[in-house]
């Protein structure tokens, strides 16, 4: 009997048990942030009401979801109506496995960790298209047709401006390419190109403003979410702001040193206070960015469906070529 | 489980309503419902069709489907259709190929109401048309009552009129303003423009009591002289307008992705504007220098001095630079009447129930939106015989299914929201 085989399933089981509870309280922070700073910044009050200040209003948003009638069109698909919810969660949640949060703080250290994450997170674009397409509504149709275009055309632009950041580091271990960050600084002063082309590609794959014309409320109502009631509708908004969190994580952890401080890492910090130490560095560059997704919704408008599809093929998927050409050149010239 | 007794059973409210549907259409001579059960698309390709016999060559056209096509009914109750209005919209994959504007459903019948009513109550049932030009849709009839019984407010009460008028008119279009970047997905603009429509609507309920409905305009004057309260605001709020609308601004007028979507959008012609009979910013932005308070001056416009302000390029862009232009001349214009505003009284001598003598009265007035005017006939008893309306949002819808072929569905709503319509004056 191999016990290291078990012994290594029981972490992965854990792991993962542990990381989909995680992902309920994220998405209630990251949406009671949402309301609140959205609200500072219109000069309104915002939230203040459910709890001390206000801080339980997203969480009451979430029960109250569990409370509502759930629904199903008369004439939708009802098994691929009910099964899409779950794919678009589950791809966000899966695709957290990855992360590292802290040293040593990781569910699962793949040495593919990079094409694991892009592969599972790229699997929510299906349950989009399922939903609008099972759910018997015209603007269900249209924004699922939408979420495949946009989701399709922005994973060629990210997933280029990630090779870079490879080359560079040698590794498709997320583990390693913060090691890589600790001995070289940062990513991104390597990839001054790379970093805004992966920015506003992720903005994009996860359907954030301005570039949310999945679901449009303006012109298609919700998108595939429109026929969408009670806790269905609740794991399709969890998951988009579950995905929120984890594209600022993986945006850290690629080109802001993850976990690691911006000063060099005190190296008498092992164990228990290393871990602290590196979890408060890891959410506190992953909320900044948060929060720039935040303040990119309350200013900017949305782009439009033809606009949207030019940036990524004609600036967003150039750019990011030359990116890796001039990393690959710099790669082999500079021996990097 | 128990076995529920068919005959006590509690009917299924959605049956019922289909039953009741079936014997409605049943007893109007319609064919029965069309979402047939069983086919896999069925009732699919029906969303929007109305559901009598097509009447017109142009519903014809409208409602004739080619391969690829698809109908998208948006409203009555869609985000972002400004109340009520429905558009039925043929669509090919994205791109709007026609579209067919659907009125109606906040219709009061105010017309008919008016005409049941004393001259000196008309005032009180206009206010709900165009609720963000309350203030302009009494001041047409009162324009009117007055030719038609022959008499004449007084000069003080002629400037407290332009002056709540056109204060209305800088709120109507800062939320114009709101309501477009709101229609493009720009979620801030419109809170912004609610804050400084709230300064002015403090300030005309100041002067008149009530903050949306003001109920201001009297036959021969105003309900009320302006106050110490009125006026302390009036100062205060005029240092701060144009810092805050140009904060509003600053977050619109040179952004890259709202000039990308509304420069050359929508383009609206001068002369297609005119034969379409298109008023208000909405021709200026075309090019056309149309405005009523200098072509046929009403009330006192004749003795202020103010700009018509023009656009080139009549695209949405413009329609939306116009509107800022404008504010800024209205703020001129306050500026001018706080300076001019003689003393004396503000309400003529009016009898209790007025009776003109028979006759036609016309009345005009520039409204945000554009030429809103009344038309009373009286036959000499207590009440107009006939009291028609023109309002100008909606003879501006009228023009989408011009600008909108070739667009995207995203171009509808930003469409749609340049031309400012308020469907309760549309529908009347």
């Amino acid at each position: 009997m191999d016990f290291s085989l078990l012994l290594g399933l029981g972490r992965f089981v854990l792991a993962t048990t542990l990381l989909l509870l995680l992902t309920i309280p994220t998405a209630f922070v990251v949406i009671q942030l949402e309301l609140k700073v959205i609200a500072l910044m219109q000069l309104r009050l915002g939230p203040n009401r459910v709890g001390p200040r206000g801080l339980f209003q997203s969480t009451i948003h979430g029960f109250k979801v569990l409370a509502k009638e759930d629904t199903v069109p008369d004439q939708a698909d009802r098994a691929t109506f009910t099964l899409a919810p779950w794919m678009v969660y589950m791809a966000a949640a899966m695709s957290m496995l990855v992360i590292p949060f802290a040293p040593g703080f990781v569910a699962a250290d793949f040495n593919i960790g990079v094409v694991y994450f892009f592969a599972i997170l790229g699997l929510s674009v299906v349950g989009l298209l399922v939903a609008g397409w099972s759910s018997y509504n015209k603007y269900s149709l249209l924004g699922g047709l939408r979420s495949a275009a946009q989701m399709v055309s922005y994973e060629i632009p990210l997933t280029l401006s990630v090779v870079g950041v490879v080359l560079l580091t040698g590794s498709l271990s997320f583990s390693q390419i913060i090691a890589h960050q600790l001995a070289h600084g940062w990513n991104v002063w390597w990839q001054l190109l790379g970093f805004p082309i992966f920015f506003i590609a992720s903005t994009a794959e996860i359907n954030r403003a301005p570039f949310d014309l999945v679901e449009a409320d303006s012109e298609i109502v919700a998108g595939p979410f429109t026929e969408y009631s009670g806790m269905r509708f609740g794991f399709f908004f969890f998951a988009e702001y579950v995905a929120l969190f984890i594209m600022s994580a993986i945006l850290v952890t690629l080109f802001f040193g993850g976990y690691l401080a911006p000063w060099p890492f005190p190296a008498q910090l092992g164990g228990f206070i290393g871990i602290l130490y590196g979890l408060l560095w890891f959410f506190a560059k992953t909320y900044f960015f948060i929060f720039v997704a935040i303040w990119m919704r309350t200013t900017l408008p949305r782009i439009r469906v033809d606009q949207l599809m030019g940036v990524a093929w004609k600036v967003l998927l150039p750019l990011s070529l030359i990116n890796l050409f001039l990393t690959a050149i710099a790669v082999v010239a500079f021996k990097l | 489980m128990t076995a529920v007794d068919p005959e006590t059973r509690i009917p299924d409210p959605i049956d019922l309503d289909r039953g009741e549907e079936a014997r409605l259409r049943a007893a109007a001579g319609l064919a029965p419902p069309s979402a047939a059960a069983g086919s896999e698309y069925a009732g699919f390709e029906l969303v929007g069709v109305p559901d009598r016999p097509l009447q017109t060559e142009r519903e014809r056209e409208m409602y004739t489907l080619e391969e690829g096509e698809m109908l998208l009914n948006m409203g009555p109750q869609h985000p972002s259709t400004h109340g009520v209005l429905r558009l039925v919209v043929k669509i090919r994959g994205e791109m709007v190929t026609d579209l067919d504007p659907v009125f109606g459903y906040l219709h009061r019948g105010i017309e008919k109401l008016c005409e049941n009513a004393t001259y000196t109550t008309v005032l009180t049932y206009v206010d709900p048309m165009d609720y963000l030009a309350s203030m302009h849709n009494e001041h047409a009839p009162a324009i009117a009552f007055e030719k038609l019984f022959g008499i004449q407010a007084p000069r003080r009460a002629e400037y407290i009129r332009a002056l709540v008028v056109e204060l209305n008119r800088v709120f109507s279009h800062g939320l114009m303003i709101g309501f477009l970047a709101l229609d493009m997905g720009g979620l801030t603009p419109i809170l912004y423009s609610f804050i400084n429509r709230d300064d002015v609507v403090e300030l005309l309920a100041a002067i008149s009591g009530q903050r949306m409905l003001f109920n201001f305009f009297r036959v021969g004057g105003v309900n009320w002289d302006v106050n110490d309260e009125f006026l302390s605001r009036l100062g205060t709020w005029h240092g701060t307008v144009m810092k805050s609308i140009g904060d509003n601004e600053k977050l619109i007028t040179e952004n890259e992705i709202f000039k990308g979507r509304t420069r050359g959008m929508g383009i609206l012609s001068g002369k297609q504007a005119i034969a379409y009979g298109v008023t208000g910013p909405n021709l200026r932005a075309s090019g056309v220098p149309f405005d009523v308070r200098k072509a046929h001056p009403y009330s006192i416009y004749d003795e202020l001095e103010f700009d018509v302000i023009t656009q080139q390029s009549g695209d949405v862009y413009a329609r939306y630079l116009q509107r800022i232009d404008e504010i800024k001349q209205s703020l001129h214009l306050i500026d001018q009447i706080m300076d001019k505003m003689p003393h004396g009284p503000v309400q003529a001598q009016v009898p209790g129930i007025i009776r003109p003598k028979p006759g036609r009265a016309y009345g005009a007035v520039e409204s945000p939106r554009g030429l809103y005017s009344v038309y009373a006939i009286s036959d000499g008893g207590p009440t107009p015989y006939r009291f028609r309306m023109r309002d100008p949002s909606f003879i501006s819808l009228q023009v989408m299914p011009m600008l909108m072929p070739g667009h995207l569905i995203a171009d509808t709503m930003a469409i749609m929201a340049s031309l400012d319509p308020v469907m309760g004056g549309v529908d009347k």
